[in-house]
């Protein structure tokens, strides 16, 4: 399968690509920087693409990324993994970090759902189209309302993707994903991290991997049935 | 070019089961005559731009063959 997937630099999106190329697909990755361990998967993994974009761009995603990336290879799944998070209480909300989060979060992925979709209907291809979400956009977390309400449009416009284009057998779902030990999430103290996994069952981080196989199983035909859902990867959050 | 767009307009048609469409003729409309739903439209635009590098819904909606072929030029 040809998937694209956004934010492969690090974290996440890195452990998703990892996965996806190790059960034999073409990648399409996309991220700002060429990390050491992203330059390591490219020198070893000839079904890896990799372009440097700035997700900040949403006026550029049908020349750089479909046009001149992507060309006439007909998609099988976007993984739209890529996300920032602006931190802060809603007092001290500002404009230009709202905006610019929103542009990589939000209005950049839906221009690239938009051809996603273009592609898949050229190509007759039955695609699988998977966000990332967050815990944060159902439970709640001090400092967290702007990021949340980015998943929050995200998990919409999905629900809305598959009800629209599920006659043409195209999928569209949401990973709810809880707290996992990235670069995102390096700046929480130990007692802050804490207080979240104690929020959990199973009190501890979510381990990437696992975020990694609902991925894989939810391109994949296995799942065929699944489309307009939010998935919970989460530990448990209660 | 009629010939192309004609059979670009039976592939969408058959991508969902539907009757094809002997001849064409500018008066035709893409709804009624033809049969075209929203999204049948939306295939059809992606496959004219995929052969003719125009998006011709991008200018505003058309509603007949003939207006195809006036974006087309
Ligand atoms: N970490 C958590 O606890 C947590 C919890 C729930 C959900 N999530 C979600 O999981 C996903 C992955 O997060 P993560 O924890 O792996 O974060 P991360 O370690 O910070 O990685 C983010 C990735 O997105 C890319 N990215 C960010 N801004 C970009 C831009 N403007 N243009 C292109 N690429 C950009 C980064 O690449 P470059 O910097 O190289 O551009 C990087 O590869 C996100 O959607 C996040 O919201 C994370």
């Amino acid at each position: 399968m040809n998937i694209l997937v956004t934010g492969i630099s690090k974290g996440l999106g890195l452990e998703i690509t990892r996965h996806l190329l190790e059960s034999g697909n073409n990648i399409f990755g996309i991220s700002r920087n060429q990390t050491e361990e992203l330059s390591t998967l490219l020198n070893t993994h000839k079904n890896l693409n990799w372009l440097q974009y700035d997700l900040a761009d949403s006026t550029n995603v049908k020349t750089k990324v479909f046009n001149e990336f992507i060309g006439n290879t007909p998609l099988h799944a976007f993984i739209n993994n890529a996300a920032v998070a602006y931190d802060d209480l809603i007092t001290n909300l500002n404009d230009e970090p709202l905006l610019s989060m929103y542009r990589v979060n939000v209005f950049t992925p839906m221009h690239i759902v938009k051809y996603c979709i273009r592609n898949m209907l050229l190509h007759n291809t039955k695609g699988s189209i998977i966000h990332i979400s967050s815990i944060s956009a159902h439970t709640g977390y001090k400092g967290l309302a702007m990021y949340a309400s980015t998943k929050g449009a995200l998990e919409a416009f999905s629900k809305n993707t598959a009800r629209e284009w599920g006659e043409k057998g195209i999928r569209s779902n949401c990973l709810v994903v809880g707290f996992m030990e990235t670069d995102m999430s390096s700046t929480l103290t130990p007692e802050q991290k804490n207080r979240i996994f104690q929020r959990t069952s199973l009190k501890k981080p979510v381990d990437p991997r696992s975020v990694a196989e609902t991925v894989s199983f939810l391109t994949s035909e296995k799942s065929n049935s699944i489309t307009g859902q939010n998935i919970f990867i989460d530990n448990g959050t209660i | 070019m009629r010939d192309t767009v004609h059979q670009i307009i039976n592939t969408v048609l058959a991508n969902r089961g539907k009757k094809l469409i002997d001849s064409l003729n500018d008066s035709m409309r893409l709804r009624d005559d033809i049969g075209f739903d929203s999204l049948d439209l939306a295939e059809l635009t992606v496959r004219i731009e995929a052969q003719f590098n125009v998006d011709i819904f991008e200018k505003g909606i058309i509603s007949t063959v003939g207006e195809i072929f006036e974006r087309l030029k």
